[in-house]
C-alpha cells in the first residue's frame, strides 16, 4: 500500500469522519455524566432499546424468509419480487410514515415499529439472499442424502443466520437513531418519545460561537453526553455485525464451489408466493401507489392535479434536487475513494488485530446519532480559519461523505478479502509500486464493489435527513423540503416531491445499467 | 438499479474466499475513462450550483413554501441575485438566531425575516440590527414597529383553534386555552408538542402571562392527559390541522396559516379565536418582522428589500396566499377568509421578556414532554 495514498485517505477520513467525533469528545465533561442516570433518560433509553429490538425483529421476520425464498427457491416471479423488495430501503422512512398514517389507524409504538421494520427489512433480506446464493451445492447434496430436505434446511439455516443477524443489527442501528418517524406517527394517541428525540432537542440548544448575554459560553457537554448511550448501543450492534461477518465468512465457497440448485417448494409454492408478494405489496407497491394517489388529489384524483403537483414540485424544488444530487455525488465519490484505500489497507494489514481495531474505529461515525455527528462537524469546523468552508456548498458533501464513508470501507474490505493476494504479490515482484498495484491491479478487480459502495453512499446521502436538518448549508436539499412539506400539510406537493426524490435515488442505478449493461458484482 | 443494489448490501458484511476472484481482471483503461466521465459529469453538475456572488443575503424564518415566491418576485423586480436561506421546521427560529449571534463579528446576512417577534427583539437588544425606518412602513400601526427602528412588523399570524365541525356539535365547541384540560372536553382536544415553532413560543408566552408555576402545571397536565389518552400531541401544527381536518381529532390549537390550508383543502373546519371574554388572555398574534443586520455586506440592497417587504403589495400577497397572513394595515384588501384584528381581543405580550425566557422554557418543556 502506498504510504502517501494511505496518509491522504486517512487524513480525509480523520477530517470528515473522526474529527467531528473528537470535537464532541472534547466538549464533554465527565461531571455531566450523572444526567444519564436520571429516571427520564433511563425510561427513554429502555423504550428506545425495546423499539430498536422490535424493529430488528420485524425486519428479520420479514427479511429472512423473503431473502431465502427469492434467492434459493423456485418461487414464481422471484427475480421481480427480489428487485421490488429493495425499494423500501430507498424510500425515506418519513415518507413511509406519512403513507402508513394515512392508510391505517395505528399510532405510537406499533406504528413506529411497523414503519421502521418495513423500511429496513431489505437489510436482512439482502444479506440473506446473497448468503443463500453462496451456499455450496455439494454441501446441500450431502445434507440431502443424509436427511432429505429437512437436513438441507437445517444446514442452510446455520449458514444464513449470521449474515441475516448482521442485517438485523444494522436495522437496529438505523432504528434507534431515528426520531422523526416516532414523533410523526404518534401525533394521535399517546406520545411515543425515543432517545434520539432527546439528542435532537439537546443539539438545538447548542450556541455555536455565540456571545451570550451573561458572558459565559454555555457548555455543550450535557448535550454531547446525552448521545453517549445511543453511541454505545449502536456500537455494540455494529461490533456484533462485524463479528457475525467474520463468523459467517462464506466458508462454504471454495475453489470448487458449485452453485446450489433451486429448492422446489412443492405445494408450498403458491403460499410462499403469496407471502413474498404480500411483503412487496405492503412495503413497496402500497407506499409508492399511495404517493401517486396523494399527488393526484386523493379521493378526487385527477390527472391534471397530478401534473400540476409534479409541475409545482419540480418548479419549487429543482434547485434543491440539483443540490442534493451534487452533494450526494461528491459524497459518494469521496467516500468510495477513501473506502478503496482504507478498506484495502485494513484487509491487507500485516497485523490483523490492529486492522480489526481500525475497522471498529471507522465504524464510529455511523454509531453516533446523525444529529450529534452534525453538531460535532459544527464544533470542529466553525472556527475562523474554516468558517468559510463551513458555509460553503462543499460542507454538505464533506458531511455526508464523512458520515457514510464507513459503509464504503466495509464494502471494500469485504471485497478485498475475496481478492487473490497473489495477483498483487506478482505485480510487486514485477516492480510495480504500491499505488499502481492498488489502482491497476486491485481497483479493476473491485469495480463491482466500488460501484456498489458509490451507489450505497449516494442513495443514503440523498435520503439523509437528520444531518441535513442541523447543518445550515444542507437545509437546502430535497429531503429537507419533503420534511418541511410534511409538517406544513401540503399533501399533493409533498407526494409529488417525494416521488421525484425516489426517482433521483433510482437515477444513478439506471445510468449505471445503461452505461455498463451489466449488474454490479459486489460479490463474485 | 434495484437489481444492482440487491448485490451491494451483503458486501458490507460478507467476505469471500481468495479463489473466487480468480480470472476477473479487466483492462483498467475503459474503466478509467468511465470514471473520468462520471467525475466530469459531476463537475459539470457542480457548476450548476450558483457560484455567483449574491447581491443580498436573507435569512428567512417563514415557511419556505410561502416565502420563496416573494423572494423570487423581488429578484424579478430588481434584477438582484438573492441568496435566501430558509428555516427548517424542526429548528425554526433557533437555528438562524444562533447563526446571527455566531456571525455577529463578521456578518454574512443582510436581512433577517422572522415570522415571530420574540427572537427578533432579543437580537435587537443585543445590538445586532441597525436602525432603518422604511418610508413604506409609515402607515403600519406603531405597536407593530420598534421605536428605534431596528425591526418592523408586518403580515401577522395568530394562534387559533381549529375545530372539525362534523365532529364537534355547535354547543360543545371549545372557546379557550383551558378547555384543553377541562374534563368536559376529554379525548377531543390537541396541542402540537411545544418543543419548536409557534407552539413553543405560545408556551413561553404563557410562562410570562400566567407565571412560571401555573404554566408549568398546565404543561404537565397536557402530558398527563396524553398519557391517559385524553389529549393528542401532534408533531406540528400542520399534522394537527390535517388530523383535525380528517376528523381523527375533533379540535386543536394551530396557527391561522395552517388553518387556512385546511380550509382550502375543503376540510369541514372552523376557526375560533380563543379566550375572548372579559379578563381572559386574548388571542396571541405574531407579526412577521424584518430587520437589517448591522454590518451586513449589502446594506443598500438590504434597505431596498425591507422597503419591498413592507409595501402594501407584499402584505396583500401574503394575505391572498395559502398562508393567509393577516395584514397589519386595515386598508389592505384581503380575502373573506382572512380576518381583521377589528373586534378581536389581542393578547398584550412583552416579547423581550418572552425572548429572555424562551431557552429556559424550552429546556423545561423538554423535560416535561420528552418522557
Amino acid at each position: 500500500m502506498s504510504r502517501l495514498l494511505l496518509l491522504l485517505a486517512l487524513a480525509a477520513l480523520a477530517a470528515t469522519s473522526l474529527a467531528p467525533l473528537g470535537a464532541l469528545a472534547l466538549e464533554a465533561r465527565p461531571g455531566d455524566l450523572f444526567q444519564l442516570f436520571e429516571e427520564r433518560h433511563l425510561t427513554l433509553l429502555r423504550r428506545t432499546l425495546v423499539f430498536g429490538l422490535s424493529v430488528a425483529a420485524l425486519a428479520f421476520a420479514l427479511g429472512f424468509p423473503f431473502g431465502f425464498l427469492v434467492a434459493r427457491t423456485d418461487l414464481p416471479g422471484a427475480g421481480v419480487l427480489r428487485v421490488l423488495g429493495v425499494a423500501p430501503l430507498l424510500i425515506p422512512t418519513l415518507l413511509l410514515a406519512m403513507v402508513w398514517v394515512a392508510l391505517v389507524d395505528w399510532s405510537g409504538p406499533v406504528a413506529s415499529v411497523w414503519v421502521m421494520g418495513l423500511g429496513l427489512f431489505p437489510l436482512v433480506s439482502l444479506y440473506t439472499a446473497r448468503a443463500a446464493e453462496r451456499i455450496d451445492g455439494r454441501m446441500e447434496q450431502a445434507a440431502r442424502l443424509a436427511g432429505g430436505l429437512p437436513a438441507v434446511l437445517r444446514a442452510d439455516l446455520g449458514l444464513l443466520l449470521p449474515p441475516a443477524c448482521a442485517g438485523a443489527a444494522l436495522a437496529f442501528t438505523f432504528a434507534i437513531n431515528d426520531f422523526a418517524v416516532t414523533d410523526y406517527v404518534s401525533s394521535v394517541g399517546r406520545k411515543f418519545n425515543v432517545y434520539a428525540d432527546e439528542v435532537f432537542n439537546n443539539a438545538r440548544d447548542f450556541r455555536f460561537g455565540s456571545a451570550p448575554a451573561d458572558g459565559e459560553a454555555p457548555s455543550g457537554s450535557a448535550a454531547v453526553l446525552s448521545g453517549t448511550p445511543l453511541v454505545l448501543l449502536a456500537g455494540v450492534a455494529l461490533a456484533l455485525a462485524l463479528n457475525l461477518r467474520r463468523r459467517g465468512a462464506m466458508r462454504t465457497v471454495g475453489s470448487r464451489f458449485e452453485a446450489p440448485t433451486p429448492i422446489p417448494l412443492g405445494r408450498w409454492r403458491w403460499p410462499a408466493f403469496a407471502f413474498a408478494a404480500a411483503v412487496v405489496l405492503v412495503t413497496a407497491v402500497l407506499p409508492i401507489g399511495r404517493l401517486l394517489f396523494e399527488a393526484g388529489g386523493g379521493l378526487e384524483w385527477k390527472y391534471e392535479t397530478l401534473q400540476a403537483a409534479f409541475g409545482s414540485a419540480f418548479e419549487r424544488a429543482r434547485e434543491d434536487l440539483t443540490r442534493s444530487l451534487i452533494f450526494a455525488f461528491w459524497a459518494a465519490t469521496g467516500a468510495t475513494a477513501v473506502g478503496l484505500v482504507v478498506g484495502h489497507a485494513i484487509e491487507r494489514a500485516r497485523h490483523p488485530r490492529w486492522a480489526r481495531l481500525g475497522e471498529l474505529a471507522v465504524l464510529l461515525p455511523i454509531a453516533a446519532p446523525p444529529t450529534l455527528f452534525a453538531v460535532g462537524c459544527l464544533l470542529f469546523w466553525q472556527r475562523q480559519a474554516t468558517d468559510h468552508l463551513l458555509h460553503s456548498n462543499y460542507m454538505p458533501a464533506f458531511l455526508y461523505g464523512g458520515h457514510l464513508a464507513p459503509f464504503a470501507i466495509l464494502i471494500v474490505t469485504g471485497a478485498v478479502a475475496g481478492l487473490r493476494v497473489e495477483l498483487e504479490q506478482s505485480a510487486q515482484l514485477s516492480g510495480a509500486p504500491a499505488w499502481q498495484r492498488l489502482l491497476r491491479i486491485a481497483a479493476p478487480n473491485l469495480a463491482g464493489a466500488l460501484a456498489g459502495a458509490w451507489l450505497l453512499v449516494f442513495c443514503f446521502a440523498l435520503r439523509e435527513l437528520d444531518l441535513s436538518l442541523v447543518i445550515a448549508e444542507a437545509n437546502r436539499t430535497a429531503i429537507v423540503r419533503v420534511f418541511n412539506g410534511v409538517h406544513f400539510g401540503r399533501d399533493e406537493y409533498v407526494a409529488a416531491l417525494s416521488l421525484l426524490l425516489v426517482f433521483a435515488i433510482l437515477a444513478p442505478g439506471l445510468i449505471w445499467t445503461l452505461m455498463t449493461r451489466r449488474r454490479l458484482e459486489v460479490l463474485p | 438499479m434495484l437489481s444492482s443494489l440487491l448485490r451491494l448490501g451483503p458486501a458490507l458484511f460478507a467476505r469471500t474466499e481468495p479463489s473466487a476472484r480468480a480470472g476477473h481482471q479487466r483492462p483498467w483503461g475503459p474503466r478509467l475513462h468511465r470514471s473520468a466521465a462520471l467525475l466530469l459529469a459531476g463537475a459539470i453538475l457542480s457548476g450548476c450550483l450558483s457560484s455567483e456572488e449574491p447581491d443580498l443575503v436573507v435569512y428567512v424564518v417563514m415557511d419556505q413554501i410561502h416565502s420563496e415566491d416573494i423572494i423570487r418576485r423581488f429578484e424579478e423586480e430588481t434584477g438582484l441575485n438573492v441568496d435566501a436561506s430558509y428555516d427548517v421546521e424542526a429548528n425554526k427560529t433557533i437555528g438562524f438566531v444562533s447563526r446571527l449571534r455566531a456571525e455577529a463579528q463578521a456578518p454574512r446576512c443582510d436581512v433577517f425575516w422572522n415570522n415571530e417577534p420574540a427572537h427578533t427583539m432579543a437580537l435587537a437588544e443585543e445590538g445586532l440590527f441597525e436602525a432603518y425606518r422604511s418610508p413604506n412602513a409609515e402607515d403600519i400601526p406603531a405597536h407593530f414597529k420598534d421605536a428605534e427602528g431596528r425591526w418592523t412588523g408586518f403580515a401577522a399570524r395568530a394562534r387559533c383553534l381549529i375545530v372539525n365541525t362534523d365532529e364537534t356539535p355547535a354547543e360543545r365547541r371549545p372557546t379557550g386555552l383551558m378547555d384543553l384540560v377541562d374534563p368536559a372536553f376529554a379525548g377531543t382536544g390537541s396541542f402540537a408538542r411545544p418543543l419548536t415553532g409557534s407552539t413553543l413560543t405560545h408556551m413561553a408566552v404563557l410562562y410570562t402571562q400566567l407565571g412560571a408555576e401555573p404554566a408549568r402545571a398546565f404543561a404537565r397536565k397536557l402530558v398527563e392527559l396524553n398519557e391517559a389518552d385524553q389529549l393528542d400531541l401532534p408533531s406540528g401544527n400542520g399534522p394537527l390541522m390535517t388530523q383535525v381536518g380528517r376528523g381523527e381529532i375533533a379540535w386543536g390549537w394551530t396557527d391561522t396559516d395552517d388553518f387556512n390550508v385546511g380550509l382550502r383543502k375543503g376540510y369541514p373546519v372552523e376557526r375560533v379565536f380563543a379566550d375572548q371574554g372579559e379578563g381572559e388572555l386574548g388571542t396571541l398574534v405574531f407579526p412577521n418582522t424584518v430587520s437589517i443586520v448591522k454590518g451586513g455586506p449589502h446594506s443598500d440592497n438590504a434597505r431596498r428589500f425591507v422597503d419591498f417587504m413592507l409595501s402594501h403589495q407584499i402584505e396583500q400577497m401574503l394575505a391572498e396566499g395559502d398562508s393567509a397572513q393577516i395584514p397589519t394595515r386595515d386598508s389592505i384588501p384581503r380575502p373573506e377568509t382572512v380576518p381583521s384584528f377589528e373586534g378581536v381581543d389581542v393578547m398584550q405580550v412583552d416579547w423581550v421578556e418572552v425572548a429572555a425566557v424562551l431557552d429556559e422554557v424550552h429546556g423545561e418543556l423538554k423535560e416535561i414532554f420528552l418522557q
